[in-house]
């Protein structure tokens, strides 16, 4: 797809990075992943809302509603038979067309019919573009395989590149955050994040008796 | 005798095959069918409990909340463990807020579609329209321009020739009889709906910390931090956005959604003779009171055999007969197993035959309470509570059935609700008094703070020792419980028994269908090829197929199809 954006467009006002898909079945968690990755190693203006929306079905809408530029992260079925971990990025164009399917997942993510029920009350993103990549293996309660985890670089960084093409800001931090992909883990012990809001709630409670 | 397969059958959530033998016009017999693999305890089998509702909330992506709130509540339940009033007010504003939510997009964005033929709004008169609405309630977005301005988006999609995804629709249906004004009117709240949608998310979201995935709960209570003087902290700012939020929802719900239902209800009446089904009801209480979850604002009981008169009650969560006598049975279902098992023990480990009408044909278990299939959903519940004398169910309900029957000329009575119609109306009830509860519950909430609590969470202790508890809760579907047996700290089982799964239910080993299967017997269809009114009854229970069985591998998509065998 062509994602220049035409340079005479005011800048976007509202702009979300939203990752799709279901974190507990193996490469459809591609969207929780990227976003996660994407907020630890990018800075954004406050205009830019970072969700991991997993997989809303209608509930979608929402989310999409009155905002400008939408960039999606999800698992992709590519219009023709491409290897696991090629990344693809469509247009909206592309996707009503069919030449990109999402994948189905425990919920289709309802994005077509999301964006036909705003497009009516005239509130849907004025442009969305879909970072996609290819899975390799969707099975049940696997995490993400080492072939699209060793894409995901790259689709943040075009994830970024979109972005910053339409005058969005969008900065490298010069102190990357550890990525928490929790559902990811082999190690079934309470992760780190989980304990240490624990631990402060135990101490916020200790503090108020 | 023609027999015809609908796959997947749902709007949006798929993997759920319906198959009906049609003679004489109408459903003989049916078949519901889960094309998922459920698998989705295993994962959490080994992991530390207080964890499992992060796990749990991602079972289904529209269903998130009701899985963490039934995860935190099984393992409090195994421990004993009380959580402070604050946190029960907080969890219930949330779960009334994504109720409401739900049963919204349901009526509106999922099944409206089933009833509204959009293809005849260019013929309506929208000032007709309008006074129609005028009549009907007070409901500021039913003005002549509103109305005219729908009316002109409708006739530019269809001028387009691009219907999208309006294209599947059953258009001209001759089961489809709503006038062109009738069909406008409700068409208007359909997009309407969008905006109040957004709001009763926006609730979940400054409760849940985030949305659609809460991060506000633990084992114990929730942690939102309370304190009046803080900015960081749940202050009075937040409780008054929240109230304001609550105010501009209410009205959409009970002056346009409640009342669109009762419209629906006095134009399809027909519908109130159709899709009973399995007779017994089963709702647990919902919305506690208290730290120790004594006192509920909804009431749970047992109605068997359709006698809506007498009602067994389920006082609170630790009532004897549900957590001994629920068990699933797996004669039909694609697993492994002999014999109804209960939760605590149950097993998950597939056996897949391919499809048998007298043999296995679903990965749905079929649960039972003593033995009998039950209904569970907005239905159950409102029926419970009208046997219950509950005084909001009564409300409410009255309001719904004086209004039908005015319009009608005809007595409509309680009875009348053990339908496919019933199940929309029910809905709709149970949203009217969910609004009136969350006013409640955030007065609640408010004064307990103003008292000076600030009380959130109690840390749980786990024993050395192997324990099991049950999380039960009321959510949109229906009554969903998470089964656990925690050994120092750690699941080693975990069992979840969702709505969806009593009402999917296949036989069981007796041969009884389930909810779904036998409501849809005696259905009318006109036209096999063209299966409205299957859709019709199907969609009356918000099937979401999701956590009710899992995929193990998803390749490429499908396009609804309706084969005729």
């Amino acid at each position: 797809m062509n994602t220049r954006r035409p340079s005479a467009l005011p800048t976007p006002k509202h702009v979300c990075v939203i990752g799709l898909g279901n974190v507990l079945m193996g490469d459809d968690g591609f969207g929780s992943l990227a976003v996660e990755k994407f907020r630890c190693e990018y800075e954004c203006g406050s205009n830019v809302e970072i969700l991991d929306l997993g997989t809303p079905g209608l509930d979608l809408a929402p989310y999409l509603y009155g905002t400008d530029v939408v960039i999606i992260a999800d698992a992709v079925h590519a219009h023709k038979e491409e290897k696991p971990g090629t990344l693809c990025i469509y247009c909206e164009a592309d996707l009503l067309t069919q030449r990109a399917q999402l994948r189905l997942t425990a919920h289709d993510p309802g994005l077509q019919e999301s964006l036909a029920q705003l497009k009516l009350v005239g509130h849907a993103p004025f442009e969305l573009i879909i970072v996609g990549v290819v899975p390799e293996s969707c099975a049940f309660g696997t995490g993400i395989s080492p072939t699209v985890l060793s894409s995901s670089s790259a689709a943040v960084d075009n994830i970024a590149r979109l972005l910053r093409e339409r005058a969005i800001e969008c900065r490298r931090r010069h102190a990357p955050v550890q990525p928490n992909l929790w559902w990811s883990s082999g190690d079934r012990r309470l992760s780190s994040a989980m304990l240490r809001s624990l631990q402060t709630a135990a101490a916020q409670q200790e503090h108020s008796l | 005798m023609a027999r015809i397969s609908i796959d997947p059958i749902t709007r949006i959530e798929g993997h759920l095959r319906i198959d009906v033998e049609i003679d004489g016009g109408s459903v003989q017999k049916a078949w519901a069918s889960s094309t998922m693999w459920r698998g989705i305890e295993t994962i959490l089998r080994g992991r530390d409990a207080r964890e499992g509702w992060v796990f749990a909330q991602r079972f289904c992506g529209v269903c998130t909340t009701v899985h963490a709130i039934a995860s935190v509540r099984a393992v409090e339940d195994a421990l004993q463990l009380e959580i402070p009033a604050n946190a029960q007010y907080i969890r219930n504003l949330i779960l009334i807020a994504h109720a409401l939510h739900d049963h919204i997009v349901h009526f509106y964005h999922l099944s409206a579609l089933d009833w509204v033929d959009i293809t005849t709004i260019p013929k309506a008169d929208p000032a007709r329209a309008a006074s129609i609405a005028d009549g009907i309630s007070s409901w500021p977005g039913n003005s002549h321009r509103e109305l005219e301005a729908v009316q002109q988006k409708v006739k530019g999609l269809i001028a387009s020739g691009q219907l999208g995804i309006f294209s599947h629709g059953y258009w001209g249906h001759p089961a489809m009889r709503l006038s062109p004004e009738m069909n406008l009117i409700l068409f208007a709240h359909y997009l309407q709906a969008l905006e109040f949608q957004r709001k009763s998310n926006q609730v979940v979201g400054i409760l849940g910390g985030k949305t659609p995935h809460i991060q506000n709960l633990a084992v114990g209570g929730v942690m939102n931090a309370i304190n009046l003087n803080s900015l960081a902290t749940f202050n009075m700012d937040r409780l008054g956005t929240l109230q304001s939020l609550l105010q501009d929802l209410i009205p959409f719900v009970q002056q346009a959604y409640f009342l669109d239902a009762c419209l629906l209800a006095a134009s399809y009446p027909e519908w109130f003779r159709y899709g009973r089904g399995v007779a017994n009801y089963l709702a647990v209480p919902d919305l506690p009171l208290d730290a120790k979850a004594t006192q509920f604002d909804l009431p749970g009981g047992v109605i068997m055999n359709g006698n809506i008169g007498s009602v067994r009650p389920i006082q609170n969560w630790r009532d004897e007969a549900i957590r001994a006598t629920v068990a699933e049975d797996v004669t039909h279902a694609w697993y492994q197993g002999v014999g109804p098992q209960q939760p605590w023990k149950g097993k998950t480990d597939p056996y897949y035959t391919g499809f048998g009408d007298d043999g296995k044909y679903t990965w749905v278990k079929a649960p039972r309470y003593e033995g009998a299939p039950m209904q569970v959903g907005p239905l159950a519940n409102i029926l419970v509570g009208y046997a219950s004398g509950h005084a909001l169910t009564r409300k409410w309900m009255d309001a719904a059935l004086n209004r039908i029957s005015s319009v009608n000329g005809t007595k409509v009575t309680p009875d009348y609700l053990q339908s496919t119609m019933g199940r929309y109306l029910a809905r709709a009830v149970r949203s009217a008094m969910l609004s009136d509860l969350a006013l409640k519950h955030w007065q609640l909430l408010s004064d307990n703070i103003l008292k000076g609590d600030d009380t959130t969470y109690n840390p749980p202790q786990f024993p050395s020792h192997e324990c099991a508890g049950v999380g039960m809760h009321e959510a949109p579907r229906g009554t969903l419980s998470h089964w656990v047996v925690i050994d120092k700290g750690t699941f080693s089982n975990y069992q979840a028994v969702v709505p969806t799964t009593w009402n999917a239910s296949p036989r069981d080993e007796k041969g009884i269908p389930g909810p779904y299967e036998s409501s849809l017997l005696a259905n009318p269809v006109a036209d096999p090829s063209k299966p409205l009114e299957v859709l019709r009854t199907v969609h009356s229970f918000d099937p979401c197929m999701a956590c009710a069985c899992h995929t193990l591998d998803a390749s490429g998509r499908k396009i609804a199809q309706v084969k005729i065998l």
